[in-house]
């Protein structure tokens, strides 16, 4: 066990272990933020969403309305649950409205120096003993964490994009993080529906951490000619059970995020399984971003090329 | 007309077994040798046995299960083959053995007959010079278990003629399998990537990254598969993913197809997986390494 975090003034994170969470807040109103509001409110919560200006607080607080409406069409939850689910839902953009709030989940931009100062904004205004979690993934939540003067309640935790739909949520652990936040975070994350997997804030934890030297692989063997787009493809989805193959999954990621992630983690590791290949360089050189631009290592002929 | 009419297939033992049925299924006769006549009568109650099976959970008619078994014939006479105009070997996975398998089977076929090699591990090329003519020998690398994988590598050696290439596409296509044309290169295709990404999940359990459940939990949750890469390694035998990847290291010297310390120690301890009771995800708490 790891002895309990204390701070003088303030007591234990432990003390407010057994006090249930009655209010959550995420900062970011992007398609992450808005993604885990949806899972904080649809699990009973009155979740605040903060971001800089209202503008962008009541477009993330329409895109979780939209999506909890959108459940409610498809029957995944029935009126009155998309009713209560949206009625937990509010938004501010000023941090002071967040005082009572006992966990703080952070989306905000995959940036060190902002997530940095975002910790460090909190640290004033909730309660010490409220739990920071915080969304990245690529970046080291140790680092990240040394913005809080109490790093030992910060957590990462990683969820899948979309955040409503996807089950998993990958909690990293700080070498400062306490044994009491890690505890309070996955008892959270399970009351939220979620499954976790605890993992050491390490590049890329778990997920990443295998699948970008999976794609780079995958993607250097087409450049040796060892087989084709779809006959790779083909191959790892029958012989391997993969629900798709890698080009038809990077098609969707998007090579530029791919390119983005990989860099991140190949700048940590200097490991070159995690260095982009050339061919994905010339592919966003050429626009070729995958489905969102029309074409990527498929055609999807849905976009007007230059000159059509 | 299919693409080949008699098919030997030599060696009944899982994987030869299980493509003597995936052929016999559908409508192609099947010689299938073994080495004695006992083993012969194993692989095929084996296969017999693997029909019951679809019967009983209804994939598979009983009509359909006897007339699979009418089209295989089992010998332990390689000069039984005589007729074959296309022999899969699927012997033990070993050089010497299957160099020595191949040139007996060259002596026993006509010379037109397609001489195809199952080996998941070793090259082809290396293979087809054991054989006269060797332009009609290429490779065509089942998944196991073979009745249920819908993937089959036909893997070109440097020698092999196109034409045997092409055929062996269609072949392929006949059994009702997606065939991938791949280079005869180490690990093909798909052990070609697999390998790698299991010796460095390895690698990073053994560095502590996180819990053998977790990481399966992690990677099945996150991206779909069906099975995370320590069970998967279980199922697969950890000596038998230890044998391959040193093949392929040997091969490559790339240090990704090097087999991690922790996998050496597991093999060493007898540690192999589902077929020892000892694995990742297996033996309870008193497998050491396996239970962190």
């Amino acid at each position: 066990m790891t002895p309990a975090a204390t701070s003088p003034e303030t007591g234990t994170v432990e003390e407010a272990a057994s006090g249930a969470v009655k209010r959550v807040a995420v900062i970011g109103a992007g398609t992450m933020g808005s993604g885990i509001a949806v899972v904080a409110a649809r699990a009973g919560w009155p979740t605040t969403i903060y971001d800089l200006d209202e503008t962008r607080v009541k477009n993330g607080i329409e895109t979780a309305r939209g999506f909890l409406a959108k459940s409610g069409k498809l029957g995944k939850l029935s009126a009155s649950q998309v009713e209560a689910a949206s009625a937990n839902l509010t938004g501010t953009s000023r941090l002071a409205d967040l005082a009572d709030v006992d966990v703080v989940i952070e989306a905000v931009f995959e940036d060190l120096a902002v997530k940095k100062e975002v910790l460090a904004g909190l640290d004033g205004v909730i309660a010490p003993t409220a739990l920071i979690h915080t969304n990245t993934s690529t970046l080291p939540v140790t680092a990240i964490a040394a913005g809080s003067v109490h790093p030992e309640r910060v957590v990462g935790t990683h969820y899948c994009n979309p955040a409503p739909m996807m089950d998993l949520v990958e909690v990293a652990v700080s070498p400062r993080t306490s044994t009491a936040a890690i505890e309070r975070t996955r008892d959270f994350l399970r009351r939220a529906g979620k499954t976790t997997v605890l993992t050491k804030d390490r590049p890329g934890f778990i997920v990443n951490r295998f699948l970008i030297p999976w794609e780079n692989n995958c993607i250097r063997a087409l450049e040796a000619g060892l087989g084709t787009v779809e006959s790779i493809d083909a191959a790892v989805t029958g012989a391997l059970g993969h629900p798709m193959g890698p080009f038809k999954l990077l098609d969707i990621v998007g090579l530029d995020i791919h390119h983005q992630v990989a860099s991140r983690l190949y700048e940590q590791l200097r490991d070159p399984r995690f260095a982009p290949p050339p061919l994905v360089d010339r592919m966003i050189a050429a626009g070729d971003l995958g489905r969102k631009t029309g074409r990527g290592f498929y055609d999807y002929g849905d976009t007007k090329l230059f000159g059509s | 007309m299919g693409a080949f009419r008699t098919v030997a297939v030599l060696g009944l033992g899982l994987m030869g077994r299980g493509i003597a049925q995936v052929v016999a299924q559908a409508g192609v006769r099947v010689i299938a040798v073994e080495t004695d006549q006992d083993r012969v009568d194993t692989g095929l109650a084996a296969v017999a046995a693997f029909l019951d099976e679809g019967v009983r959970r209804g994939k598979v008619t009983a009509e359909q299960r006897a007339r699979t078994m009418e089209k295989i014939t089992g010998t332990a006479v390689l000069a039984d083959i005589a007729e074959a105009d296309l022999v899969i070997e699927a012997v033990v996975e070993n050089r010497d053995a299957k160099r020595e398998v191949l040139a007996a089977v060259a002596a026993a076929v006509g010379p037109k007959a397609v001489i195809a090699s199952n080996t998941s591990a070793l090259s082809v090329t290396d293979l087809a010079e054991a054989v006269p003519a060797p332009e009609r020998v290429a490779g065509l690398h089942f998944f196991n278990p073979a009745p249920l994988m819908p993937v089959v590598e036909v893997v070109a050696a440097l020698q092999t003629a196109r034409p045997v290439v092409e055929t062996l596409v269609e072949f392929v296509g006949e059994i009702g399998k997606t065939p991938v044309e791949v280079k005869d290169r180490p690990g093909f295709l798909v052990n070609r990537l697999l390998m790698p990404y299991l010796n460095d999940v390895v690698a990073e359990f053994d560095a502590d990254l996180a819990s053998a459940e977790d990481i399966d939990l992690a990677l099945k949750l996150g991206l779909g598969y069906r099975m995370g890469p320590l069970e998967l390694l279980d199922l697969i035998g950890l000596d038998t993913h230890h044998h391959a990847t040193t093949s392929a290291y040997e091969a490559t010297l790339d240090p990704q197809f090097a087999p991690p310390p922790l996998l050496t120690q597991m093999v060493a301890a007898g540690f192999h997986g589902r077929k020892t009771g000892r694995g990742f995800r297996l033996g309870g708490t008193d497998t050491q390494e396996a239970s962190r």
